[in-house]
């Protein structure tokens, strides 16, 4: 009976071919630019997530902060082989663990000055990182050398530095007494977006003795879980299980430690608070790039989507008054008002599944080209993209998501005409002229 | 002069000696009683334009309370600092807000610490060693270095001092970081005193500093000390309310 249907509704279809085939293509349009601009959306978040969770947080970070003054707190974590030991314990999902010294000072060149976030590692023990570093000069080898430094290429431009200058990072130590070191840079890497504008990475010891830390003390400990979407409920058992554990652990509050320094420094407590985050607690910053994509994408789609349904309306109408007569003869043989109804929802359906099908595929395919050319995305865009080169990440589920919310949206759009259709009297409409 | 009377002005003073020196620099500049200064302090930093900040600086120094004030220019009118224990509050008056800082903080932004427009502590805070003696223009010096003792908390922790021999005045400072790098060097071509009721003696205080930023060169600042006053200040003076109110 449902082919029936169908070939009832196609035949329909076909019959005022041209006006179809104009909101066919509407519909595969909207239902392309949706699944273009979510796969440009999904591959900022990939982008972000393996660079960042590289290169400043882990998926799950153990930090937290130290104060000797309660207006003086420091990013760091004391005791840290013992935390460590007992977080074992309790994340079983846990992949590895990386210490991570943080810091922020003023590098100064010879012929220039900018602010830097320093994180001291251990390049030894994090083989992760040289997947994601893409060394344009020198050797991230020499990172294992103590006092050397790498920078990211508009760092090192912005310092006017090359391989084996040295400059000065200035910096008080936790007490405010002023420090210095200088440093020699070991290699310069490949931009990563927004992230490669303030961080600088040397090595963790070097970054200790600048602020004249104790071996056992970094800023936080970085952990790489098995199955990174697990991050969340890791974190909360964490906080809640190191707590228990005898640890003064901070509230949950997902942002990055950075933005916590003047909520932290005005709380009346001094000694070791531990603080469990995310990545995305700590990438919460950078949040607004995937909040705007999403909201363009939004509103696009809105005002795109608002136009095919006008325009199924209006082609719906059409058809229900050409169709009037024979909706009425069909009636006055017998059809009832839900199968009218539903002849009408089914020409909807189909257009709206093939459109959105079509679009989708074509989606798919500009997508997966555009990833094939490689291309270069333009400078000022990187920043915000987290990456050189414009790169999409398609998703089989969210893709067959987006085409049935089209769908559906042209579907539904169609029920206030079928309706009227359905309500038609059968005498009136067998004297319909027109 | 004798040979004897220019070897015994050659000797090198004695800790004893070099901490009474230190002691020297320290009650000289001490009022006792309270402290108001009309003080003009320009910055000048590297790839930006020169700015001249005009401030008042309040003390009570058998509290220790200190609090600056920025009259102009506009952009950082009714912007202060005041201390209140070991803090240093930092007030903004575009969003209203107060924020703590370290005792350490550059004021302004400036070369300025918050140590060079306060009381001086030297003697407490330093531990002293005679260096020599060396001709700075035509003033004969005393070079003296101060290591920060166990425990104290200061921004640098080693400082050299070159003090006039004839009036104990401090002509330059040079402050070095942990590292032993030279951070910063002050000169104090011009020292003034008033008489302090209070103190019933006389109080000296630097008219002219300037400031040298020996890590980026070109950065460097100048305050000239104007209108000293040590009479009595408001008793409720020192209080955040007061800093408000007076940047409305």
């Amino acid at each position: 009976m449902i082919l029936v249907d169908l070939q009832i509704a196609a035949r329909n279809l076909a019959r005022h071919t041209k006006r179809n085939v104009f909101l066919g293509i509407a519909i595969a349009s909207v239902t392309g630019l949706l699944v273009l601009l979510g796969a440009l959306t999904a591959g900022i978040r990939t982008a972000m997530f393996e660079s960042a969770t590289t290169l400043m947080t882990g998926h799950v970070n153990v930090g937290g902060f130290y104060k000797i003054t309660s207006g003086t707190g420091a990013p760091m974590v004391t005791d840290a082989a013992k935390v460590l030991e007992r977080v074992r314990t309790h994340v079983p999902e846990l992949d590895y663990a990386a210490g991570r010294v943080r810091g922020f000072a003023k590098a100064v060149a010879d012929r220039s000055s900018m602010d830097v976030v320093l994180g001291g590692i251990d390049i030894v023990k994090e083989p992760q990182f040289r997947k994601v570093i893409r060394v344009l000069e020198g050797n991230l080898d020499e990172l294992a050398k103590p006092n050397t430094i790498l920078l990211f290429e508009d760092q090192a431009k912005r310092l006017e530095v090359k391989v084996g200058d040295a400059f000065t990072l200035v910096a008080p130590t936790q007490r405010g007494a002023s420090n210095t070191a200088d440093v020699r840079v070991a290699a310069i890497a490949r931009n990563v977006g927004l992230l490669s504008a303030w961080n600088a990475f040397l090595p963790a010891d070097t970054l200790r003795r600048f602020y004249e830390l104790k071996q056992d003390t970094t800023g936080a400990i970085h952990l790489y879980l098995r199955d990174a979407s697990k991050a969340g409920p890791v974190a909360a058992r964490l906080r809640e299980l190191l707590a228990k554990d005898g640890f003064r652990v901070m509230d949950a509050d997902p942002q990055a430690y950075f933005m916590k320094f003047q909520k932290v420094n005005s709380e009346d407590w001094t000694g070791q608070k531990l603080d469990v985050t995310t990545w995305e607690d700590e990438l919460s910053f950078m949040s607004w790039i995937l909040s705007g994509v999403s909201g363009l994408t939004g509103l696009l789609i809105f005002v795109l989507l608002v136009i095919v349904v006008i325009g199924i309306l209006n082609t719906l109408a059409i058809a229900i008054r050409e169709r009037t007569r024979e909706i009425g003869t069909l009636r006055a043989i017998g059809m009832q008002r839900r199968k009218v109804l539903w002849l009408f929802l089914l020409e909807s359906l189909l257009l709206g599944v093939s459109g959105t099908a079509a679009g989708a595929l074509i989606g798919a395919a500009i997508a997966a080209g555009l990833n094939a050319l490689h291309l270069a995305a333009p400078e000022g865009v990187q920043m915000f993209l987290l990456q050189q080169h414009l790169t999409l990440s398609l998703h089989a589920r969210d893709i067959a998501g987006n085409a049935l919310f089209i769908a559906a949206v042209t579907t539904v759009a169609s029920l206030f005409p079928a309706f009227r259709a359905a309500r038609l009297k059968p005498v009136t409409a067998m004297h319909h002229v027109g | 002069m004798p040979l004897f009377v220019a070897l015994l002005l050659a000797a090198p003073l004695t800790p004893a000696e070099t901490l009474e020196v230190v002691k020297t620099i320290d009650e000289r500049q001490r009022s006792s009683g309270d402290y108001k200064a009309l003080a003009y302090m320009e910055s000048k930093e590297k790839d930006k334009t020169d700015v001249v900040y005009e401030l008042v600086v309040y003390r009570r120094e058998q509290e220790q309370k200190f609090m600056i004030l920025f009259t102009k220019p506009k952009s950082e009118q009714g912007k202060g600092y005041l201390r209140i224990d070991k803090n240093l509050w930092m007030y903004d008056p575009t969003v209203g807000k107060w924020e703590r800082r370290t005792e350490r903080e550059r004021i302004g932004g400036t070369d300025t610490r918050r140590g060079d427009l306060d009381e001086s502590r030297l003697a407490q805070e330093y531990d002293a060693t005679f260096e020599g003696e060396e001709k700075l223009g035509s003033y004969q010096t005393w070079k003296i270095a101060l290591r920060v003792k166990e425990g104290v908390d200061v921004a640098f922790p080693v400082i050299r001092l070159q003090v006039d021999q004839a009036t104990s005045n401090v002509l330059k400072r040079q402050e070095l970081a942990l590292s032993g790098r030279l951070m910063r060097t002050s000169y104090y071509p011009r020292w003034k005193r008033v008489h302090s009721e209070s103190k019933a003696a006389d109080v000296w205080f630097p008219e002219e500093m300037r400031f040298f930023d020996e890590v980026e060169k070109a950065n460097s600042t100048l305050i000239l000390v104007k209108q000293i006053d040590l009479r009595p200040l408001d008793a409720n003076l020192f209080t955040k309310a007061w800093l408000e109110a007076k940047s409305r």
